[in-house]
C-alpha cells in the first residue's frame, strides 16, 4: 500500500478561535498503481486539506499515515530524522492553477527546474522534458518557447509536465480542469488518462465536474464536513438516492440514462458513461 | 411626443461598444473590432475558448484596460480616463478566482470596501452591509477571516460586495467556475433575481447551463465576434460552438446526432427536447 491514513483527523487554528477538524477520522488506502480516483465533495469538505496530507505537505493532527513506508503522526514534526522530500518525489501534487507558478525564460527551464533541484543531471533532465513534452499532448517545440506565450491550457501542460519529470509514481490533482474551455478540458483529461494507462502511475483527481467523475474514475472518494463519506465504484455512488445531500449532482449522461428509462422505458445496453458510448447505444434502441 | 420621447430613452443601451479593438502588444490584437449593444436590463453571456478574448472584453468594459481604438459607452456616457471612475460605480464585477479579489481583513470590511470608495454613510453603510450579506448567506460570517471561508463563500461575499454599490450592470466574469454544483446554481439564482430586478447581466463562462439562462449569445473566436444571437438558437447552432471549443449541452447533441444518423423517432426527440430545456 502505497499511501495509508488511520483514524486521521487535522485541525485548522484560527486566530479568533480554537479553530476546527478540517478532517475528523479518515481511514483509506491508495494503490502505487492502476488507481484513477477522483475525490468529490462541497467547497470546504475537505478535499485540499486530504490531499496536502498525501505528500506530507500537511501532517496528521490525530491517527497515523505511512506514505511509501515512511510512519507519520503529529509527533513527526518534532522528529528532525524524518526525511518528507523523498515522499514529495514519489506524491506529486498539482495545485490548482499551476501556471501561475511558472516562472523560468523557456518551458524546457521550467520542466527540468524539479528534477535537477532533485539531483538530476542537466542532460538527462533535459532528455526527460523532450519525453514528457509530448505525454502532455504538445511537441518539442514548445520547450523553447516562453512560457507566457502560451494559452491557459498549455500552460497548465507545461506545469504538469514539470511534476511528471520527477518521475512521481503517484500524480495528485486539484481541479485541474476548472476555467478550461470544453475542449481544452477534453484534452487534459486525456492527458491524465494517459498518464494513468500508459505509465501506469495513480492518478488522483479532485474536481466537482460529474461528468469527469462518471466517464474515467474507477474509484470515488467523497468529502463531507471532513469526512469521508464514501469511497467506492462511480455506479453505486450515483445510484444512491441521497447524493444530494452531499452536494453532488447526478452526471449528465446517467440523466438522459435515467430519463430513458424512466420516460420511455428504453434501457441502453452496457449504460453507456461517455457522450459517445452513449451516441453509439441510442443509435442501437432508436 | 411625450410616448416617442420616452421610447428613445428606454432604447437607450446600457453599453454600446463601437469598432473596439485591443492588444496587449504591438504585434497582434487580442479583440478586432468589436460591436455590440447591450439593452438595460438584459442578460448577455460571452462564450468562447481559452484566449479569444471574453477577459479582456471585460476589463475594458469597467476600464482596467484602454481600448486601442474604438469607443465604449456606458449609459450615454462614453468611457476616458475623465469618466471611468463614474462608470464603475454604474458596472460591477465579480472574478473567477476569490481568493485574488478579497481585500478585506473580515467579511465586513471586504463587502464595506466598495462602499468606502463610493463614500456612503457610516449608517447606510452597516445598513447594507448586513441586507446583501443576509441575502448571500454569509451573514453568520461577517467577522470571518478570509482563510476561514471556502471558495464559493469567498464568491458569495465578493457578490454581496458588488450588490451593496448597486450598479446597473454586474459582469460575473467565469465567476461559477470554481465552484461546487451547489454554489454555482447559487450564484445562477441570483444572477436570476437581479435580472428580474433590472439589472443588466453579462456572464462570461464555458458552462453551457449558464449560458442556456440568458437572453443573448455572443460567440468569440480569436478576438472577434463569430456570431452573436438568441441564446435558443446559438445553443443549438453546432458549426459555430465548435469552431470555438465549446460543446452542445448533451440533449441537444445527442439531437443533432439523431438528425445526422437519419433516425426519426418523435418521442426520443421530445424527450431529448425537454431535457434540454432550463432546470
Amino acid at each position: 500500500m502505497a499511501i495509508q491514513f488511520e483514524r486521521v483527523g487535522y485541525q485548522y487554528t484560527g486566530i479568533d478561535e480554537r479553530g476546527y477538524m478540517a478532517l475528523s477520522d479518515v481511514s483509506l488506502k491508495i494503490d502505487k498503481t492502476g488507481e484513477f480516483i477522483t475525490l468529490i465533495g462541497e467547497t470546504g469538505s475537505g478535499k485540499t486539506t486530504l490531499a496536502k496530507h498525501m505528500n506530507a505537505l500537511f501532517l496528521p493532527s490525530e491517527g497515523r499515515m505511512s506514505i511509501f513506508g515512511l510512519k507519520l503522526s503529529k509527533d513527526t514534526k518534532k522528529n528532525k530524522k524524518v526525511k518528507l522530500n523523498p515522499i514529495r518525489q514519489k506524491v506529486g501534487l498539482v495545485f490548482q492553477f499551476p501556471e501561475y507558478q511558472l516562472f523560468e525564460e523557456t518551458v524546457l527551464k521550467d520542466i527540468i527546474f524539479g528534477p535537477k533541484n532533485f539531483g538530476v543531471k542537466h542532460e538527462a533532465a533535459v532528455r526527460k522534458a523532450e519525453e514528457i513534452i509530448e505525454v502532455v499532448g504538445l511537441d518539442k517545440s514548445y520547450l523553447e518557447r516562453s512560457p507566457f506565450n502560451l494559452s491557459g491550457g498549455e500552460k497548465k501542460r507545461v506545469s504538469i509536465a514539470g511534476i511528471l519529470a520527477m518521475e512521481p509514481d503517484i500524480l495528485v490533482f486539484d481541479e485541474p480542469t476548472s476555467g478550461l474551455d470544453p475542449l481544452g478540458r477534453r484534452a487534459l483529461l486525456k492527458v491524465f488518462y494517459d498518464i494513468h494507462e500508459r505509465l501506469d502511475k495513480t492518478v488522483i483527481i479532485i474536481t466537482h465536474d460529474m461528468d469527469t467523475v462518471y466517464e474515467y474514475a474507477k474509484r470515488v472518494l467523497v468529502m463531507r464536513e471532513g469526512v469521508l463519506v464514501y469511497d467506492g465504484a462511480p455506479e453505486q455512488l450515483f445510484s444512491r438516492k441521497n447524493i444530494e445531500n452531499w452536494n453532488l449532482e447526478t452526471p449528465e449522461i446517467l440523466k438522459i440514462v435515467k430519463g430513458l428509462e424512466e420516460k420511455l422505458s428504453i434501457t441502453l445496453k452496457d449504460t453507456p458513461r461517455s457522450r459517445e458510448k452513449l451516441l453509439e447505444a441510442l443509435k442501437e434502441v432508436a | 411626443m411625450f410616448t416617442i420621447f420616452e421610447e428613445l430613452i428606454t432604447m437607450n443601451p446600457m453599453i454600446e461598444i463601437k469598432d473596439v479593438s485591443f492588444a496587449y502588444t504591438q504585434a497582434k490584437n487580442v479583440l478586432q473590432n468589436i460591436n455590440l449593444e447591450i439593452k438595460k436590463g438584459e442578460w448577455i453571456t460571452i462564450l468562447g475558448h481559452n484566449g479569444s478574448g471574453k477577459s479582456t472584453l471585460s476589463k475594458l468594459l469597467i476600464g482596467l484596460l484602454k481600448a486601442k481604438t474604438g469607443t465604449i459607452t456606458v449609459d450615454g456616457t462614453e468611457l476616458n480616463e475623465n469618466t471611468v471612475y463614474d462608470i464603475r460605480k454604474k458596472i460591477g464585477i465579480v472574478f473567477q478566482n476569490p481568493d485574488n479579489q478579497f481585500v478585506g481583513v473580515t467579511v465586513r470590511d471586504d463587502i464595506a470596501f466598495g462602499l468606502e470608495n463610493l463614500q456612503v454613510e457610516r449608517e447606510e453603510m452597516i445598513e447594507r452591509i448586513d441586507t446583501y450579506a443576509k441575502r448571500v448567506g454569509m451573514f453568520d460570517f461577517l467577522n470571518k477571516e478570509p482563510q476561514q471561508l471556502s471558495g464559493g463563500q469567498k464568491q458569495r461575499v465578493a457578490i454581496a460586495g458588488i450588490l451593496a454599490m448597486n450598479t446597473d450592470v454586474i459582469i460575473f466574469d467565469e465567476a461559477t467556475a470554481m465552484l461546487d454544483p451547489k454554489g454555482r446554481r447559487n450564484i445562477i439564482g441570483y444572477m436570476r433575481e437581479l435580472n428580474k430586478e433590472g439589472v443588466t447581466i453579462i456572464t462570461i463562462t464555458h458552462d453551457m447551463k449558464e449560458a442556456l439562462e440568458s437572453d443573448r449569445i455572443v460567440v468569440l473566436k480569436d478576438g472577434e465576434i463569430l456570431k452573436v444571437d438568441k441564446s435558443e438558437n446559438i445553443l443549438k447552432d453546432k458549426h459555430t460552438l465548435e469552431q470555438s471549443n465549446l460543446e452542445l449541452l448533451l440533449p441537444i447533441e445527442l439531437m443533432h446526432y439523431l438528425e445526422e444518423e437519419k433516425i426519426d423517432n418523435p418521442m426520443l426527440k421530445e424527450f431529448l427536447w425537454q431535457s434540454s430545456l432550463k432546470e
